[in-house]
């Protein structure tokens, strides 16, 4: 069986996410609407925290709650991390996806001045993928052992890691 | 008297708050550049709760007409837009895109 498509809600989700791509030209690089009906909006790496504020404090858009933050490591990829921010709208009950790209080396925006529960999340990020936050109040290991070297989740850690246990 | 929500008092005076919140949001909606989009909606937005505002002086038919929760909950949201506004003016998003991404970036499946 296959999930009946309500065209309505689809309709409703690409009309909001043109609205917020004719906002903010400046940072917003696609929008996709999946067949699940999930709205993703794909950004720049310096417009961070302008949309998640934006996303946040907007009247037609009060998206308060973060619901995730997690990594994707895609490593054939020039920039082989997307970051993927989840949040939530209890005003108007509807989720909304934000992803952008890093690679190994270059910084991302922290979003905890936006959302305090991205602080966690953005450590575990930090943690197994190895993606730094500038402006993070308190970025270290949080999920693996102390004297641990390594990120875990990347593609090319093995599954069994470097150290025998 | 409660809102019945932790930590949000009842507001006394909700009409003259939001005029005020209003009126500085529009204010700081000038120093946008007329075409953003931003600003259209926004200026659209606040003015037709402005209007509801200075029509209706019954506070529980106010917070039914605006259909958007209790009044203070407005009055947060009304701050809230009024920050917004502020670092809209610094970030500028009305511009075109700063940079493409590459072209393989958000292929997928890969």
């Amino acid at each position: 069986t296959v999930r009946p498509k309500n065209e309505a809600e689809h309709k409703q989700l690409c009309a909001f996410g043109e609205y917020v791509a004719e906002i903010l030209p400046k940072y917003i690089q696609q929008v996709q609407v999946t067949c699940l009906a999930e709205l993703e909006l794909l950004i720049h790496p310096d417009g961070i925290i302008p949309v998640l504020t934006f996303l946040r404090d907007h009247t037609n858009a009060q998206f308060k709650s973060l619901a995730d933050l997690t990594a994707v490591d895609v490593p054939s990829r020039q920039y082989r991390f997307e970051i993927v921010y989840n949040l939530l709208s209890l005003r108007f009950n509807s989720r909304i996806r934000v992803k952008t790209y890093t690679d190994e080396l270059t910084p991302v925006d922290s979003a905890v001045p936006v959302h305090q529960a991205a602080n966690w999340y953005e450590r575990e990020v930090w943690d197994m993928y190895g993606v730094f936050f500038a402006n993070h109040p308190d970025l270290r290991r949080i999920l693996t052992d102390y004297g641990f070297e390594g990120h875990p989740f990347r593609k090319d850690f093995p599954l069994s890691g470097y150290v025998e246990v | 008297q409660t809102t019945g929500l932790v930590g949000l008092a009842v507001a006394e005076n909700p009409h003259e708050r939001l005029r005020i919140l209003y009126t500085k949001i529009l204010g700081v909606l000038q120093n946008i550049p007329k075409d953003a989009a931003y600003r259209k909606y926004t200026e659209q937005i606040v003015n037709e709760r402005f209007d509801l505002v200075k029509k209706e002086t019954d506070v529980q038919k106010l917070q039914d007409k605006l259909n958007s929760g209790q009044i203070e909950e407005v009055i947060l949201q009304a701050e809230s837009e009024l920050s917004l506004a502020r670092k809209m003016i610094q970030w500028k998003p009305w511009e075109p895109l700063v940079e493409e991404p590459p072209s393989n970036q958000w292929r997928w499946p890969i």
